[in-house]
């Protein structure tokens, strides 16, 4: 019936990455202490409609593209939720959103963690809007694929 | 003995006068719930407005979903699915709050969201943003890359047929933040892929996800599958 194949992000660049199609440099960004963001769609609730979550495979790329990275407290199927998922970002109701991702930047702000990676564009739009409301103006928000992208060695 | 209502008054009810679509999207778990109050303890926007998570399950299982519909618990909940993740019973909170999303009058979703969402199904994306346009950003967005080192003669190859990989697009990527295009577009040149977008229905935002709306979900899908068989693509990526 189908016709065609369909990848996941992760799929895509773990693929390209393994056949050697793309070489990365992990110098780029030892400096910078990095962490990990899970989407909520990606991991939990993915986990819970198709039997899979994504964890292990983001992580596996995050780690082709830096040494220097830590993990949130929590994480993984347990993470908590950036604030911007659901379509919060548009409804209108800021105050709450902004509320909603304190907790999100608490976590980041323990781990002292320069940049936060993530391969949401919700998760992307809402940690890079809020950032300054809570003092982390130089919070780097980065996508999993712009990192890659980073770190090209052409 | 009870009153009984008088057989001449009462009206036999034209059963299709009632809205069968009404609980579409609905989960029916609520009445499992145990008043135990762990989803409200780990859901982050627990009072905030005075919402959480138990209080909105234990409303619906009382009949009072009316309330919520109007209510703007759950546009506040992200339906991220903490809750259901440590509820003992099971139940299927993100569900029940987009099953209440769906019950909204469709003028009264707030924000952007519905209207977004009936761009989308008139025009193809959330913008409303003609097809002219958007192969102009694509095109104009492909010369800067042309000019890094490393990237020369760099183009973005619109409608390929045959080609291996197709990828939708996110509206804000050819509105506000056309930088995060190229991205992707670097990575897909170092690998060599042979890759395209499609002119029309790119849209990669699926908005019905968020209000509810499975009719206009299937619509939006739809319309991307007949663009894989259309173009005749082997891989799909949908990075939204
Ligand atoms: S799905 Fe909604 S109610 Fe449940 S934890 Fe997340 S924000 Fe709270
Ligand atoms: S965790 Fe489940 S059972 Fe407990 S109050 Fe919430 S919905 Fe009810």
């Amino acid at each position: 019936m189908q016709n065609f194949n369909t990848v996941t992000v992760f799929d895509l660049l773990i693929q390209y990455i393994k056949e050697g199609r793309i070489k990365l440099d992990k110098t780029k960004y030892a400096d910078v202490l990095a962490t990990y963001h899970d989407p909520c769609n990606y991991g939990r609730k993915a986990q819970k409609l198709f039997g899979y979550g994504y964890f292990e495979e983001p992580r596996w790329i995050l780690s082709q593209c830096t040494d220097n990275w830590t993990d949130l407290y929590p994480h993984s199927i347990n993470q908590l939720c950036c604030g911007g998922g659901g379509g919060t970002l548009t409804t209108g109701y800021n105050d709450e959103r902004i509320l909603y991702g304190g907790r999100k930047m608490d976590q980041i702000k323990i781990t002292g963690a320069q940049m936060i990676v993530v391969p949401c564009h919700s998760c992307h739009g809402q940690l890079n809007n809020i950032k300054t409301e809570y003092e982390m103006e130089h919070l780097e928000v980065k996508y999993l694929w712009e990192l890659v992208a980073d770190c090209l060695i052409l | 003995m009870p009153d009984v209502i008088e057989p001449d008054a009462i009206e036999i009810t034209d059963i299709n006068h009632l809205n069968h679509q009404r609980f579409e999207n609905w989960s029916f778990s609520q009445d499992f719930c145990v008043t135990c109050g762990l989803c409200s303890s780990t859901c982050p926007v627990s009072g905030i407005d005075n919402f959480d998570p138990r209080k909105f399950v234990r409303m619906i299982s009382l009949g009072l979903e009316e309330q919520l519909v109007e209510s703007r618990w759950p546009w506040i909940c992200t339906m991220c699915a903490k809750c259901e993740k440590v509820c003992p019973m099971g139940i299927e909170i993100a569900s029940l709050i987009r099953g209440v999303r769906s019950l909204r009058d469709r003028e009264k979703v707030p924000g952007i969201l519905h209207k977004g969402l009936a761009a989308a199904i008139k025009t193809g994306n959330n913008l409303g943003l003609p097809q002219d346009d958007f192969v102009f950003i694509i095109e104009d967005v492909a010369e800067e890359i042309a000019e890094e080192p490393g990237f020369e003669g760099f183009t973005a190859p619109i409608d390929k047929k045959g080609a291996n990989l197709l990828t939708t697009i996110h509206n804000k990527l050819v509105n506000t933040h056309t930088e995060d295009l190229k991205h992707w577009w670097r990575i897909f040149h170092a690998a060599k892929e042979d890759w395209t977008v499609p002119s029309e229905n790119w849209e990669g935002t699926n908005w019905g996800l968020f209000t509810g709306d499975d009719k206009a979900m299937k619509i939006m899908v739809g319309r991307i599958v007949e663009n894989m068989e259309k173009l005749e693509i082997k891989t799909l990526l949908w990075p939204e």
